[in-house]
């Protein structure tokens, strides 16, 4: 606990660095806004609660957009969520449209901008059409490098620009073994025949870009693997090799490989006793429900098969009482 | 001569004409009939073709001068019968010559083939000329004959009335079955009575004027499509229009109008076909004493006035009700109008953020593929242009709310508040649809609570261009008591397009237990497969969120609904409690998904808001907590950098104290004493 260099940091920018601010922040915030409803069973059980969601992840559940990207173990924990949750959608092969998978986001955060969901589209299907059917896992790949790293690709992004357009951004040049070999920029005409820009220059420019800039961005050493074997390449293209590759989503740690990308043994077994549930649910509502008689009548039946449903599933809170009906 | 039975009284004439050689001499016997002719002339005989039954020897003999033959009676006919002559069925092909006979009145030249009138012109005191059954083309030679008051034509082919100037004392003209087409030169036969126009060529009746003594006019077995002058004539009683073609009581609007007709005859008709044909001539011609040779009774009467007054109301509601469409159309093409504008605006607005906020690498972004092409310059000027001619447009509503037996429309946004009005319990109570058009869903949910309470057995719900874009919305309708019906309809609700949204309409409001969507009936399949696709969602949203935020989002839900309560005005304390009520069942109805709630847009902003003005309370406060605590922390660290220092500081000044022991002790009792 007590190592050097955690002591080394002054303080401010300990805490920052663990975001553990943002965290107290809102906590304070919810504590606020829901004053009346926790103080009825306590703040210090409230504080115990939050905490112990933002370790388990599920503390962005629901929540606006500005909290749930305010630090990387959000994103995290977001990414985790979104995969947990929708899964089941990609183990059925559905094939969904960006506009879609921009839904099932909402539905988990209410005001997700549909930039990222667009970019991330993009990343799939390399710039074209941005109708197109996605896979899940190919989108959810996608969309973790764009929203974890979205501010690192932003930046990218404006160096393929240069790069491209010719200008090299690094004014100061580190000296390294491969200055000597920088190569000569592309001559206009030959522009077309040769698309995207240099691996090796690329990389170049983003380690710096790694080496000066504060927020999070893929292991350098990781990069430079993703860059290894082509000698060009396009924006797109990379970030298309960041999203496939396995080391990247390990080191980020959100989501499971891709081959396991369906498998989550505990979830599918809730899920299948929950499909039981509804199905028993269902049949005794038809089994019951004759005609429409008096609506009373209905209601009553379908409260006491409720009844019997959600009880088990969820653990009753203790003020929610069950009306009795009998 | 066979034709001789059949006449009562026969003529025989001896013809004779130079122009015939000796054989073709026709010989007729006279027969002396012993019946007696009426001395008087009976005003009613004048009107059928009376035979003369006469007992006249008759000799027609040839003149050497003319073609014509030339008639001859016998004096004692002459005597006995010195007013009338009868040469009916004599084969006659001209008018003889008739001398010596000018005081004649009743002349009769029936069942012959006469084509043309003539050498009758010396028999002026003619009053009756009997020619029916010839083969008269043309009426003429008449004109001499002015006390002429029978002038019987029928069974010729007369193509033209004319040449009846002078027959002014005309009491009866009878020219049925000729080949008439028009109804001319009667005019000044104004003591003409009966007139008989039946089997001719008319197509149609008018120029009747002048006629004032007219009372039946025959003109059955004709062409006639319309009537008029009939109420030119003062007198008429008996109007036969039998067999013509008229079809509608318009054409012969002009009877109505004649006051002294009693007795019609329609049938043969079209109009007669009809169903409303008795009750309209009745109700039309209250003067009518006999309808089709039919006395009318009063009960018929009765009848056609109120079968009558039936019609005007069926057009007049007819009118109404075409009226009222009429209007409703207008009004929904201006809802649908003003939509399609609303929706183009906003989406040029929302072109213009996107161009903002895009990165300058990047693409602009690209929206519903449906909207215009993303150049806001442009459009910005032919919008106004647009909104000035809609204002220029005559007033029209701008929304429509219309109830259809068990159907409410809303049209519009407009429309929504129309929810507010009080509807009667047995009104409401029959409405099991509920459909919107043109109506954004964002408005649509605020006001489903009023829906909710105010048409409870609302069951199928049917939404069209109303912007359904995302699942979440779908969120919003399970604060609705029941759902057997859903129905979105494409046009204008993006949100069809998504593989998984009847999915996940049956995930989200499985608690409804839905019967059809979009007309499909749900499966056990369709559940589980929603089950599947969603159910995990519903377990994380449950089960995995703190019990702090299950609280504050259940409590919003609750908010919500409240707030509906708190502002609508008249309420009574019933329907709190089963509001209190509901929304506990609400809570109950199956918690693993209550927390997935839909927030319209502004609503969510506005909350963000809201929240602003704590996020910096709590950020001010976290910060001066972590300056304390630094501060604390500084000066522990400060301490305990400092402390050896310090530690070894006070032991030297300890021990210095304590060197020399003597010195030490007074320096101690000084204390002491200085302490008291």
């Amino acid at each position: 606990m007590l190592s050097p260099e955690r002591l080394a940091l002054p303080d401010y920018e300990y805490l920052a660095q663990r975001h553990v601010l943002t965290y107290m922040e809102d906590a304070v915030c919810q504590l606020l806004e829901n004053r009346e409803d926790i103080s009825q069973y306590g703040i210090a059980r409230f504080f115990t609660e939050y905490f112990n969601s933002v370790c388990q992840g599920t503390h962005i559940l629901f929540r606006e957009f500005s909290f749930v990207q305010a630090t990387p173990h959000n994103r995290v924990s977001f990414l985790r969520a979104f995969w947990r949750c929708f899964r089941t959608v990609g183990k059925n092969g559905d094939l969904l449209t960006m506009k879609e998978y921009h839904c099932l986001l909402q539905l988990l955060c209410p005001d997700f901008p549909l930039e990222l969901t667009q970019k991330a589209a993009r990343i799939v299907l390399m710039d074209d059409a941005v109708d197109c059917l996605m896979s899940f896992s190919d989108f959810l790949f996608a969309f973790q490098i764009q929203f974890y790293y979205s501010e690192f690709l932003d930046s990218v992004a404006a160096i393929y620009e240069d790069l491209l357009s010719g200008k090299n951004p690094n004014t100061v040049i580190v000296p390294t073994s491969s200055s000597g070999q920088h190569r000569q920029r592309p001559a206009l005409g030959e522009a077309g025949m040769l698309e995207g820009v240099e691996a090796s220059l690329f990389y170049q420019c983003l380690e710096n870009l790694c080496d000066r800039h504060k927020y999070s961005c893929p292991p350098p050493a990781l990069v430079k693997e993703a860059l290894s074997n082509v000698q060009r390449l396009t924006f797109y293209g990379f970030l298309m090799a960041l999203s496939k590759h396995h080391g990247i989503n390990q080191a980020l740690g959100a989501l499971p490989d891709k081959g396991d990308l369906m498998h989550d043994a505990a979830m599918d077994e809730e899920l299948e006793r929950l499909v039981v549930r509804s199905k028993l649910h269902r049949t005794s509502w038809q089994h019951r429900a004759k005609e429409p008689g008096a609506f009373g009548f209905q209601r009553r039946e379908k409260q006491e098969a409720l009844e019997r449903v959600s009880s088990a599933s969820v653990p009753t809170p203790y003020h929610y009482r069950w009306e009795s009906r009998e | 001569m066979d034709c001789q039975d059949e006449v009562n009284c026969g003529l025989h004439l001896v013809i004779q004409t130079s122009s015939l050689p000796e054989k073709s001499k026709v010989e007729f016997k006279l027969n002396k009939d012993t019946s007696s002719f009426p001395g008087r002339l009976l005003q009613h005989d004048l009107e059928r073709n009376y035979s003369s039954r006469q007992g006249d020897h008759i000799n027609l003999v040839s003149s050497s001068l003319s073609s014509f033959p030339i008639l001859q009676r016998s004096s004692e006919e002459k005597i006995l019968y010195s007013d009338r002559l009868s040469l009916e069925r004599q084969k006659l092909t001209v008018c003889p010559i008739i001398n010596g006979e000018d005081h004649l009145r009743l002349l009769n030249f029936q069942h012959n083939f006469i084509t043309r009138i003539q050498n009758i012109s010396n028999l002026q005191k003619l009053i009756s000329l009997d020619l029916y059954d010839n083969q008269i083309e043309e009426i003429s030679g008449l004109s001499t004959l002015r006390c002429l008051r029978v002038l019987l034509l029928g069974k010729n082919r007369i193509k033209k009335i004319s040449n009846l100037e002078n027959l002014k004392s005309l009491d009866v003209l009878d020219l049925h079955g000729n080949q008439i087409t028009k109804i001319e030169n009667i005019n000044h036969l104004c003591e003409l009575r009966v007139l008989n126009l039946a089997r001719n060529f008319l197509s149609h009746v008018d120029n009747l004027n002048g006629l004032d003594s007219l009372t039946e006019l025959n003109l059955r077995h004709n062409q006639i499509t319309f009537v008029r002058d009939v109420d030119n004539l003062p007198c008429l009683q008996h109007l036969f229009l039998s067999f013509n073609n008229i079809s509608s009581f318009d054409s012969v609007s002009c009877l109505a109008d004649s006051s002294s007709l009693s007795d019609i005859t329609f049938d043969g008709n079209p109009i007669a076909q009809e169903s409303w044909y008795k009750h309209t001539v009745l109700q039309n011609m209250m003067q009518l004493r006999q309808l089709d040779m039919k006395r009318i009774t009063e009960e018929e009467r009765r009848m056609a006035s109120v079968l009558a007054k039936k019609e005007e109301e069926k057009k007049r509601e007819s009118h109404k009700q075409s009226l009222l469409k009429e209007k409703k159309r207008l009004t929904i093409n201006n809802v649908a109008r003003q939509w399609d504008l609303q929706q183009q605006r906003v989406a040029n607005i929302a072109t213009d953020e996107d161009r903002k906020d895009s990165d300058s690498a990047q693409d602009p972004c690209q929206i519903d593929g449906s909207t215009l092409s993303a150049f806001p310059e442009e459009t910005g000027p032919l919008d106004s242009g647009l909104n000035n001619a809609l204002q220029g447009l005559s007033v029209v509503d701008t929304y429509l709310v219309e109830v259809d037996g068990d159907t409410l429309s809303l049209y519009g946004s407009g429309a929504l508040e129309s929810l507010d009005r009080n509807w009667s319990v047995q009104t409401a109570g029959m409405i099991t649809t509920v459909s919107f058009t043109f109506i954004e869903f964002d408005e649509i949910v605020h006001v489903l609570p009023k829906l909710k309470i105010k048409f409870p057995n609302s069951l199928h719900l049917k939404f069209k261009e109303t912007n359904l874009v995302m699942l979440q919305q779908f969120n919003a309708l399970a604060q609705l008591r029941r759902i057997d019906q859903l129905t979105i309809d494409p046009q204008g609700n993006p949100v069809v397009n998504f593989t998984l949204w009847k999915y996940y309409v049956l995930f989200r409001l499985s608690h409804f237990s839905m019967q059809k969507i979009n007309g499909t009936e749900v499966t056990q399949n369709d559940m589980i497969m929603a089950e599947r696709l969603f159910g995990i969602l519903a377990h994380v949203a449950s089960s995995e969120l703190p019990q702090y935020r299950l609280i504050s989002i259940l409590g919003d839900a609750r908010k919500k609904q409240f707030r509906y309560l708190l502002e609508s005005k008249g309420k009574k304390p019933g329907i709190i409690n089963e509001e209190n009520n509901d929304s506990k069942r609400l809570v109950g109805e199956n918690t693993n998904r209550a927390t997935l709630n839909y927030t319209t847009k502004d609503f969510y902003n506005e909350k963000l808001e809201e929240i602003k003005e704590k996020k910096k309370f709590c950020k001010t406060y976290i910060e001066d907590l972590v300056k304390e605590a630094t501060e604390i922390n500084m000066k522990n660290e400060a301490l305990q950098k400092l402390w050896p220092q310090m530690f070894i500081e006070l032991v030297r000044d300890a021990v210095i104290e304590i060197r020399n022991k003597n010195s030490y002790m007074k320096l101690c009792l000084q204390q002491i004493t200085d302490q008291k």
